[in-house]
């Protein structure tokens, strides 16, 4: 029983390193990566001329057994880098990343810049105004009804 | 009674200062990216308004690889410019193997290259946003026997302002754009004419 169960783990082990034997995909898998190119929508919801055509490529190469990145870059070789649906992270594309990324960490540097400032706000004693002779009198008054 | 906040002095206000500068220097950036991209979007006008004021303005300067190689243009794979066919008239046909219009003018674009390649006209197609493999069965399938580059990105159909699939221009020997012909070309004086004004 032992030895059924060895030989079954070193079967799966050399299943998993055969070529074309990695986790199946799918045309949805490589369209969801990639932008049809004369309409800008994702390819996985594009019905135009090219994108029909290019989701044909994309099941050819399947059926030949490349892998996604494959199919990817031969996508990239027939319609250059602007057909992917996210920029690639190197070059003057990295740009698109990089803005976001600072965006968001000067908005979380600004937190406790601002909470400062209000709280600094707040705790900063009011300077009261002296009364004008017309609230003073009318103070007084007020106060003598009072302890009447 | 304390007396009123004062700032501190040289600290906060500094850097106050600094973060008020870095805020509106990022506004700035985010307004002048945005300014820039939308400059960049849509098709231009420019070689209309030339167009139709008379002038021929130049053709961009493309340098793309020969994807069918005819009529001097090749080998294959090979850069070509557009600046290199200056002396030759050339008519540009912008095309691809999924637009339908694009089937229906081939035959009568190889017809004309026939018959006015001996008059030094060369009949170029722009293959543009296409596979290869399906461009080139396009120009098998009907034949063709003028060559074609191929431009994948698209890029080239920015620079000439192309609206849509098909489209074909006129350059005359000097390089500059003599006519302009947006849509199918359904009947061969629609080229032949401008042609023989150009010639």
């Amino acid at each position: 029983m032992r030895r059924l169960a060895s030989l079954a783990l070193v079967a799966v082990v050399v299943l998993a390193l055969l070529p074309g034997a990695a986790a199946a995909v799918s045309v949805n898998d490589v369209a969801r990566e990639v932008r049809c190119p004369t309409c800008n929508t994702p390819l996985n919801v594009s019905n135009a001329p090219v994108a029909q055509d290019m989701k044909q490529y994309i099941v050819q190469r399947i059926d030949q057994g490349w892998t996604k990145q494959r199919i990817i870059d031969g996508l990239v070789d027939e319609f250059g880098s602007g057909v992917l649906a996210t920029p690639p992270k190197s070059g003057f594309d990295l740009v698109a990343w990089l803005v976001p990324a600072i965006a968001v960490a000067l908005g979380l540097a600004s937190i406790p810049i601002i909470a400062r400032v209000w709280t600094r706000r707040s705790r900063a004693p009011a300077t009261p105004r002296p009364p004008t002779p017309e609230e003073a009198k009318r103070l007084e008054e007020e106060l003598r009804r009072f302890r009447d | 009674m304390s007396e009123p906040h004062e700032p501190e002095a040289g600290g906060w206000d500094r850097r106050r200062t600094l973060g008020a500068a870095a805020a509106g220097l990022a506004a700035v950036a985010v307004i002048a990216l945005l300014v820039v991209g939308l400059a960049n979007s849509g098709t231009g006008t420019s070689i209309n308004d030339a167009l139709a004021a008379g002038d021929r303005p130049d053709a961009p300067d493309l340098t793309l690889p020969v994807l069918f190689a005819a009529d001097g243009v090749g080998p294959k794979g090979s850069e070509v410019a557009l600046a290199d066919l200056e002396g030759r008239t050339v008519v540009l046909n912008f095309w691809a193997s999924w637009c339908p219009p694009c089937r229906d003018e081939a035959p009568l674009l190889d017809d004309i290259a026939g018959r006015y390649g001996g008059r030094g006209v060369l009949v170029l197609g722009l293959d543009t946003q296409d596979l290869s493999d399906n461009a080139l069965g396009f120009i098998r399938q009907f034949g063709l026997t003028y060559p074609s580059l191929r431009d994948g990105s698209g890029d080239s159909e920015a620079a000439f302002e192309v609206t849509g699939l098909p489209e074909t221009f006129i350059l005359d020997a000097e390089g500059r754009i003599a006519h302009r012909h947006i849509g199918p070309v359904t009947r061969p004086e629609q080229l032949t004419r401008p042609l023989e004004q150009v010639l």
